[in-house]
């Protein structure tokens, strides 16, 4: 799993992650993002393109900033994870986009 | 905001310091006692070798120079040697002169002059005499007066027992201002016996030196009369103190009817200062080497039980770490076990069973958990739940959200309700976590089964060797929001059908589909005979056979008629 951090102009918070985002790493990255999620940015991006898997607690950390941040988006989800999210009723939550 | 900077600062390194685990003290207090016998031993050893070395360099160097000495001696007494024929012959041959002459003053004079010097010749001065029976006549004195005509009685007594020999004789040393050394050659002649006598004075002092071009310049030398080395009989040296006690070395040269003691010894050594300085060479190295490897086996020493001490300390904390490791998979898997239900409840109508299976990878535990709630004599809940995470504070949730689905049950809230009010229970964003959960309300007599999911994968309801998984619609998990509304989706269920209710672990792997997963586990569930445990048992270990680091929770219901 590896990932990088970006506050855009505007006040987005960008992450992307890569890899495969599990049990065993997820705190790595939660630690990474709470600082600037701590500066209440009006939207998050979440990346994951190139993201392989994402296991339940990836998935819990998501919806921990969907609820943090008045506006999420969980872009560029691959078939294999819009349908985990799809299939825990969390499409709507995250906002899922293509 | 700025004073607060330090004190959080301090703050944060005695937190630093309180983990120090134990370890650094230990080590220093070894640190400080510094490993002594081994580097004594060493030392001592070095020392020993060190001191048979030099002993044996020195003694070398000693049998050496001895060796070199005596060779010098030899050397210097031949050389000697072949220069006294030349004291002895003049004077022999003074004697024949005057013995064929008849003791002619006149040629015996013109023969003999040319020896005689005041300084730097063979002789001082040679006198000549004639022995008869009423003593010694002196007939002619060549040089200097000489000092053995002043007592005649000596002179008749020493000339009558030279007249006895037929080589030189040597009177000995004669006192005077300088001391002259005196010998004789006689030649029994017609007339009587005639006496070439010759006086030869000794340097000043009795002492000389060799001259620098000399090949014997690098020796101190002393030259005796006789076969011994007393002051009283010291012809000449180049030393003031004597006699030589430094090493020396001796030869003696035969000189008429006397000899020369010529004692020698080195200026400086003969096989050169190195070989001299080389015991102290060695000595040195050799103390500084065995100094060195005691220091080097010192510390050597200091870090390998510097090493062993950490090794040590590692191993504490490895076993300490294995301990707690242990310890927290111990007590999360007792209460793991201790939250799943002991038995199911039995129902008329039906038969149940249950799995759990931990994670094969992880040994944390994991929050999956089922249940079988019997609500009355005709209906049963059947719940399976995942709380997102492992360990015990998964665990932890797992045990607070099955509890209270028991008191909500009993409450007889359908399960709509019952999940919304546990959406009040848990909030990731204070614990982290997110629960799916499925409950499935059964009527076993109306052959009806009522699902609510909050973010669960669907149940799999089989019968007549057909599967359908139960699509209803999916509320968020627990803990996403708080007072979420869920709604319920209805079926009926054909006689002898089985409901199967399960946690994603029987059907995720990594890099595939969920629905490839569900597939896998209709075309199983689907292909079994046999009664309902075996049918749970088949699943668990088919589903799971390759893959399965998640933790997998499955509860199943089958009517009987």
């Amino acid at each position: 799993m590896s990932f990088e951090v970006a506050e855009e102009d505007g006040g987005t918070l960008r992450v992307t992650v890569s890899g495969e985002l599990d049990i065993t790493n997820v705190d790595t990255l939660a630690s990474a993002v709470a600082p600037a999620l701590a500066r209440k940015p009006p939207r998050v991006v979440v990346e994951v393109a190139q993201l392989r898997f994402a296991d339940s607690s990836a998935i819990a950390l998501w919806v921990q900033w969907a609820s943090a941040v008045p506006q999420i988006e969980l872009r560029d989800v691959s078939p294999l994870l819009r349908r985990v999210v799809e299939s825990m009723g969390l499409a709507e939550t995250l906002h899922v986009t293509p | 905001m700025t004073d607060n900077g330090p004190v959080s600062g301090a703050a944060g390194t005695e937190t630093e310091g309180g983990e120090d685990l134990g370890v650094e003290r230990p080590v220093a207090a070894e640190r400080r006692r510094w490993p002594h016998w081994p580097a004594v031993g060493v030392a001592v050893v070095g020392l020993i070798i060190t001191g048979v070395l030099v002993a044996l360099a020195a003694s070398t160097y000693t049998s050496n120079e001895k060796r070199l000495l005596n060779l010098r001696v030899r050397d210097a007494g031949a050389l000697f040697a072949e220069a006294l024929p030349g004291i002895q012959t003049p004077l022999a041959s003074a004697a024949a002169l005057a013995d064929a002459t008849g003791g002619d003053v006149q040629r015996f004079t013109t023969f003999i002059a040319p020896y005689v010097k005041p300084v730097g010749g063979q002789y001082t001065s040679v006198s000549l005499w004639r022995l008869g029976p009423s003593g010694a006549r002196l007939l002619t004195t060549v040089g200097a007066p000489q000092v053995l005509a002043v007592t005649p009685a000596r002179a008749a007594a020493f000339f009558r027992s030279a007249a006895k020999s037929a080589q030189l004789s040597v009177i000995g040393l004669l006192q005077g201002p300088r001391p002259r050394l005196g010998y004789a050659f006689t030649s029994p002649g017609l007339t009587g016996h005639f006496v070439a006598y010759g006086e030869s004075a000794l340097p000043a002092n009795r002492r000389s030196k060799f001259q620098s071009s000399s090949p014997f310049a690098d020796l101190h030398y002393a030259l005796y009369l006789g076969r011994t080395q007393n002051n009283a009989d010291l012809l000449v040296s180049d030393l003031q103190k004597l006699p030589i006690t430094a090493q020396h070395a001796s030869t003696t040269i035969s000189f008429g009817n006397d000899d020369f003691t010529f004692v020698v010894s080195a200026k400086h050594p003969l096989e050169g200062t190195f070989a001299q300085r080389l015991p102290w060479v060695i000595g040195i190295l050799g103390v500084l080497l065995s100094l060195g490897a005691a220091v080097l086996t010192g510390r050597l020493i200091a870090r390998r039980n510097q090493a062993e001490q950490l090794a040590g300390s590692l191993e504490r904390i490895a076993e300490e770490n294995r301990r707690l490791y242990a310890q927290e998979r111990t007590i999360a898997q007792t209460l793991q076990h201790a939250l799943l239900p002991e038995g199911l409840p039995k129902i008329p109508g039906v038969e149940t069973s249950a799995r759990y299976e931990a994670g094969v990878e992880g040994v944390e535990v994991g929050g999956d958990w089922y249940d079988l709630i019997g609500l009355d004599d005709r209906r049963v809940l059947l719940v399976v739940g995942d709380v997102s995470g492992r360990g015990l504070r998964a665990a932890a949730t797992m045990a607070q959200l099955r509890f209270a689905i028991h008191a909500y049950a009993a409450q007889n809230d359908p399960p709509a309700v019952i999940l919304s009010k546990l959406s009040r229970l848990v909030n990731v964003n204070t614990s982290g976590q997110i629960a799916t959960i499925l409950c499935a309300l059964v009527d076993v007599g109306r052959h009806h089964v009522t699902v609510t999911s909050a973010g669960h994968l669907p149940p799999l309801l089989v019968s007549n060797g057909s599967g359908t998984f139960i699509h209803g619609e999916v509320g968020v998990p627990i803990g996403v929001r708080s007072g979420v509304r869920y709604t319920s989706t209805g079926v009926d269920a054909p006689p002898a059908a089985t409901l199967l209710a399960f946690t994603d672990g029987l059907v995720e792997r990594r890099g595939e589909t969920i629905d490839t997963g569900l597939q896998r586990l209709e075309q199983a569930a689907v292909g079994q005979d046999g009664d309902l445990d075996e049918l749970l048992d088949r699943l668990v270990t088919d589903l799971r056979s390759d893959g399965g680091d998640d933790d997998t929770a499955i509860a199943g219901l089958r009517w009987l008629d």
